[in-house]
């Protein structure tokens, strides 16, 4: 796992298509190596759709994406595998599979048809079960784990895969606050070994916090990108969710905190105060 | 929490395989894969001996044996080796062939109902080889025109059923309407034939042996062998099917091109069984399906599939052969009227641990 100082990938003016509705058009981007950069955005921002696009699930319909200065597309399946790894956010898993097994499926792309288990493919998925905490429970069959730990098994898989990159699409989507910290302390871990982490990320109190790059998406278009401070301001959110709201700094961090969000076009602070509003709690964490 | 690689010179297999190593290969080999697989070889070399000593001379299993490595009398070499034989290795041929079809439609579609037989393969590849036989159409021979058959209704199924969102059931009914479209394009065509002709070809129109043609008996070894092994070999990238497009394409697959490969073999081996022994398609059914009550473990139980559609075919011949005997049923209608119980029992019964 070794860091480069040179952006490990990027997209050279791609556009991405849902049929014929164009999510992003000609986008350029570049993603710091040995980070962890989270792309945010509102709902149908093409967020999904870029980190598709990265890991080859979505082609594109122009443009580039360079992995290591080459164009994906062009480099063997395989070989990408290596390099780059993917947690899509709908997962599923062949039934009656246990964790260890799940995790022996991220040594595919090393393995062939006469090299199917060597010592390199042991150690991977020892580390992996170890670096995800996971190792009292690799024989217990995946459908009786817990959310976290389900997901934590998923990305002991893409660990196993050994690639500099991972990918992830809302890695947390699904989890309680205990297990979103838990999967995202196992991402800085993973950021600390040398890993360079892509993620989307619908929770923006988490993304700020965790992240050390921030790219902010609308309409397909990056709105903002820099440090979690350089892109959390109050004008960036309301013309990224069209709220207004007051930053203050976490004491332990200094990463941005969002309080008392309200809708741009409400006035006055109380209102928005009402505890019923989910969103609100969500991001005033 | 320590994020460095563990070092330990031991390196053992994952928990219930064998590795085979040397220097420049590894291999895993499933414990109970193996183990299984050898018991149901025992269980289809014995029913093959009974069924061999099965008919107007009944033969006891030594004389089947003695006959088989040649010893015994000439009488009884003759009616084991010439007569009899042929039908068993048809049986074994077609019945692996049918069920390895199976095995990976079911993985391709990730649904267990879309064997070839109910997606109209079958009758697709039995409509095209009707024709050659009663002499409409083009003069190729009838596994070719099978084969074509079974190609085309695939290719359909798949256009109608909408490209690569096969999974699920739109795939499943445009199968379906083309499997019934080509029953009835058989029967038009046997309709418009003389009796003698239509009688002839009637029993392979329900699926039976007895209307095999011998020489393309060992055509459908070479065709079943060939098929099996190369899906052993694809066996590896073939289980990530199990998993979404998305995880298959992050470990190095294009999903596409798996789905294309697997299609193919099934499509193949669809088609020449068909030409030999007529649509008998709930053998792709009941086979794997068999395979998997067998195979606790995960995985995509290839050689066991095949091993159980042969065992399912041997025994419904023989079946037919014996029940309402001097009366031949043919193979397919034993299959159909015992196979449909059997699944509505696997229906039923409580799920276990399984691969789709």
């Amino acid at each position: 796992m070794s860091s480069s100082t040179q952006a490990p990938l990027g997209t050279q003016s791609i556009t991405l298509k849902h049929d014929d509705h164009v999510i992003i058009d000609g986008l350029d981007v570049t993603f710091p190596a040995g980070k962890v950069t989270a792309i945010v955005g509102p709902n149908g921002c093409g967020k999904s759709t870029l980190l598709n696009g990265l890991s080859r699930v979505h082609l594109p319909s122009s443009g580039h994406i360079l992995l290591n200065g080459k164009d994906i597309h062009s480099m063997p399946a395989k070989q990408v595998a290596k390099k780059l790894a993917l947690l899509p956010q709908e997962t599923s898993a062949p039934d009656g599979i246990t964790v260890r097994e799940l995790i022996r499926f991220g040594r595919h792309p090393h393995q062939s048809l006469f090299k199917q288990w060597g010592m390199d493919d042991r150690t991977a998925i020892e580390f992996a079960l170890q670096a995800a905490n996971l190792e009292s429970l690799g024989d217990r069959l995946l459908d009786t784990l817990s959310g976290g730990q389900r997901q934590r098994a998923w990305i002991a898989m893409s660990i196993a895969q050994e690639t500099p990159l991972l990918l992830l699409d809302e890695p947390t989507s699904a989890l309680d606050l205990g297990h979103q910290i838990e999967v995202f302390d196992l991402i800085r871990e993973l950021a600390a070994a040398g890993k360079t982490i892509i993620m989307v990320v619908h929770d923006l109190a988490m993304a700020a916090r965790y992240a050390d790059h921030l790219i902010a998406m609308k309409g397909g278009e990056i709105v903002a990108q820099g440090s979690p401070k350089q892109v959390i301001t109050p004008e960036i959110l309301e013309s990224l969710y069209g709220v207004h709201c007051d930053l203050l700094a976490d004491p332990h961090t200094g990463a941005p905190i969002l309080v008392n969000v309200r809708r741009a076009h409400d006035s006055g602070a109380s209102k928005a105060a009402a505890p019923s509003d989910k969103k609100q709690a969500e991001l005033a964490l | 929490m320590s994020l460095s690689h563990s070092s330990s010179a031991q390196l053992t297999p994952p928990s219930g395989y064998w590795l085979l190593r040397s220097k420049h290969m590894s291999l895993l080999l499933d414990r109970q894969a193996i183990r299984r697989n050898i018991l149901l070889s025992v269980a289809l070399l014995l029913i093959g001996i009974l069924s061999l000593g099965v008919g107007t001379l009944s033969l006891s299993p030594k004389e089947v044996v003695l006959a088989l490595i040649g010893q015994g009398d000439s009488m009884t070499q003759f009616v084991v080796n010439e007569l009899r034989l042929n039908r068993l290795l048809a049986g074994i041929y077609t019945g692996a062939a049918f069920s390895i079809a199976g095995c990976l439609m079911q993985t391709v579609a990730r649904n267990r109902l879309a064997t070839p037989g109910i997606i109209g393969i079958d009758n697709a590849a039995m409509a095209f080889a009707v024709a050659s036989v009663v002499g409409v159409g083009i003069g190729l021979a009838p596994s070719a025109m099978a084969l074509t058959g079974a190609a085309s209704a695939t290719a359909l199924a798949f256009i109608i059923g909408g490209g690569s969102g096969t999974r699920g059931y739109r795939f499943i009914v445009a199968g379906l309407a083309i499997g019934s479209v080509s029953a009835a394009v058989s029967q038009l065509l046997l309709s418009q034939v003389h009796i003698d002709t239509a009688n002839e070809a009637y029993p392979w129109t329900v699926g039976s042996l007895s209307a095999r043609p011998e020489e393309q008996i060992p055509w459908m070894g070479w065709i079943t062998l060939v098929g099996m092994v190369v899906s052993i070999f694809l066996c590896q990238r073939f289980q990530l099917m199990a998993f979404s497009d998305s995880v298959m394409t992050a470990l190095g697959r294009t999903p596409n091109r798996l789905r294309f490969s697997a299609v193919a073999i099934s499509v193949v081996l669809t088609g020449f069984a068909v030409a030999l022994a007529g649509p008998v398609g709930l053998v792709a059914l009941v086979g794997p399906e068999m395979a998997r009550t067998f195979a606790k473990h995960r995985g995509l139980p290839l050689v066991s599939s095949a091993l159980c559609g042969a065992i399912v075919m041997v025994l419904a011949d023989f079946a037919g052969r014996t029940l309402l005997s001097p009366i031949e049923i043919p193979v397919g209608v034993v299959t159909a009227v015992v196979g449909g119980p059997y699944l509505l029992w696997i229906l039923i019964r409580k799920p276990k641990r399984s691969t789709l």
